[in-house]
């Protein structure tokens, strides 16, 4: 009963004329789940729309027809992929211009290279820092052992605290 | 209209499209366009401009037509249509002329003879949704009236609309 009282309100013609809010199709998309029998009664609706339309049919210019199948063509054979190469069509009656340079002097990668050679430029920034800081704090300790006298090697401690 | 494909299923023509193929294309076009253009037509009534929809119509359909399956329609016109009219109004709309009235110069269509017989208030709010595409927030703006109350009028005009369609085209 619900169903009957929801689809003579009208909502069917106007969710297919694309009438309704976005609350009114989530409902609606609900009501389908709820209600398969629904599908029907769409069916039916946008049948009898499709009829009315044809009752009042106007012929578009033919121009628009050249100029609807002019559009595809060019993307149907120019770089062509994406349509699983089903056009069967006559030659092409235009010249094909390939604006991209000329092969083999310019390389496209994708742009997710970017973010990867800003990290390598960044971590080769930071791995010169360190070796320019430690070079001098290196410069700088042995500095102060040539002014100490004091040499110190790792093993000669070992070596010197083991024997005493 | 290519006499090869005069008796396709709309599951075969559509599995055709998907796959690119320019005599499937064809007959869509060959199928549809003048149902379309004439939608087309009440809403953008100047030649150009609604050859223009036509166009941008056609290719994006041809472009998209995989997000047929998954639009909730069922049938393909239906498909076609709610794309067309979403298009047409885009095209339509001169911001500032929002006017309820002189919509229309078609006197005689479908829609036509719908709305004339409706009450003055579902004519307007109904010609300001179909015709113009605004939300019942905008309507309501417009008239000075509540949100509920154009959802109320927009009711009456769509249970008038159903039934006439019912009973003309059953």
């Amino acid at each position: 009963m619900e169903l009957k009282f929801y689809i003579e309100s009208g909502i069917i013609e106007s969710y297919v004329l694309g009438l309704v809010s976005e609350a009114e199709a989530e409902e609606f998309q609900l009501m389908r789940k709820l209600y398969p029998e629904l599908e029907t009664e769409i069916e039916v609706v946008e049948r009898r729309i499709e009829r009315a339309a044809f009752d009042e049919a106007v012929l578009p210019p033919a121009e628009v027809k050249d100029r609807v199948m002019q559009s595809f063509r060019w993307e149907g054979n120019g770089a062509g992929a994406g349509f699983g190469g089903a056009t069967a069509d006559p030659p092409p009656n235009y010249t094909f211009i390939n604006i991209q340079p000329k092969d083999g002097d310019q390389i496209t990668v994708h742009k997710n290279w970017r973010l990867f050679f800003i990290f390598v430029v960044l971590l080769a920034k930071i791995l010169l820092f360190f070796a320019i800081f430690y070079f001098l704090k290196y410069a700088q300790v042995k500095e102060e052992q040539k002014k100490t006298g004091l040499y110190y090697h790792p093993s000669s401690i070992t070596v010197s605290q083991v024997s005493k | 209209m290519r006499r090869d494909l005069a008796h396709i299923s709309e599951q075969a023509l559509i599995d055709r499209l998907i796959l690119g193929d320019p005599a499937a294309r064809e007959f869509l076009y060959d199928r549809y366009a003048a149902a379309l253009y004439g939608v087309v037509l009440q809403l953008v009534p100047v030649k150009d401009r609604a050859s223009d929809v036509m166009v941008r119509v056609f290719t994006w359909v041809y472009l998209n037509i995989k997000s047929y399956q998954t639009s909730g329609y069922k049938t393909l016109f239906a498909w076609l249509l709610r794309k067309t009219r979403e298009m047409a109004i885009k095209e339509a709309i001169p911001e500032g002329s929002l006017i309820g009235t002189e919509l229309i110069r078609n006197e005689e269509g479908v829609l036509q003879r719908f709305y004339v017989r409706l009450p003055t208030a579902e004519q307007q709010v109904f010609r300001l949704c179909y015709f113009r595409g605004l939300s019942t927030t905008t309507i309501a703006r417009m008239m000075a009236i509540s949100e509920g109350q154009v959802n109320e009028i927009l009711e009456a005009a769509m249970k008038a609309f159903r039934k006439f369609l019912s009973d003309t085209w059953n």
